[in-house]
């Protein structure tokens, strides 16, 4: 996954976003592997045309989409879907419009951070709001990562 | 993080207290040594791991796939 490559076209074409998930992790100091990039977006109708600009040049497709199906990449595909799930050139990216356990994007907005990475200024989620939102997807690999997040979580309190 | 916030960090994940998340996540199999390794990287450095390490997990599984 080139996540440099993704990072850059979505602030460069000003998306308004946040990463979660395991990048978000990897930002606050896990360990772990991830495969894909969870990106939580505005869904203000500017910002929907900002993520179909940024991404158009990766040529994203739902995962799994069967071949030979057409597939149309715009705002409208965008505004019909709160999660999409894209196979692209440069990797997985994943659109999220809600996060478990942590509402719309205001709520989120809010409790994110900002880091510079790769020369730009990235909004992640903050280290509890990260643990709360795995806690709240519940899923396996969720709860895997929430041993480690606690003990960062714990190793930095003051 | 500052030097001296990073020095208690590390100091918490190599001697974890008794009933803390950190005592429980070690005995749950976290490699704590991992974490103090990341804490001691900026961000930039992180990610940029992460990106190599991806990369290298990918193409293992395509390698895996076209095996099958």
């Amino acid at each position: 996954m080139q996540f440099k490559t993704a990072l850059h076209a979505l602030c460069d074409a000003q998306v308004e976003f946040v990463v979660i998930g395991g990048v978000s992790a990897t930002l606050h100091g896990s360990a772990r592997v991830t495969l894909d990039l969870d990106i939580f977006y505005s869904r203000v109708p500017a910002n929907l045309k900002r993520v179909v600009a940024a991404l158009a040049p990766f040529h994203p497709k739902p995962r799994d989409f069967p071949s030979g199906l057409p597939f149309i990449w715009d705002d409208a595909t965008l505004r019909n879907s709160s999660v999409l799930t894209l196979q692209t050139d440069i990797g997985k990216i994943d659109l999220l419009a809600e996060v478990a356990g942590l509402g719309g994007w205001n709520d989120v907005n809010e409790q994110a951070i900002t880091v510079t990475i790769f020369d730009r200024n990235i909004r992640t989620l903050d280290l509890p709001s990260l643990i709360a939102s795995k806690r709240a997807a519940g899923r396996p690999k969720d709860l895997e990562a929430l041993p480690e997040l606690e003990s960062i979580l714990e190793s930095e309190k003051q | 993080m500052t030097p001296e916030q990073l020095k208690l960090a590390e100091d918490r994940l190599r001697n974890p207290a008794p009933g803390s998340r950190i005592e429980a996540a070690k005995k749950y199999g976290i490699d704590l040594t991992l974490i103090i390794t990341q804490l001691r990287l900026t961000p930039t450095e992180r990610a940029e791991i992460l990106e190599s390490a991806s990369e290298a997990v990918e193409q293992m599984l395509g390698i895996a796939r076209r095996r099958r």
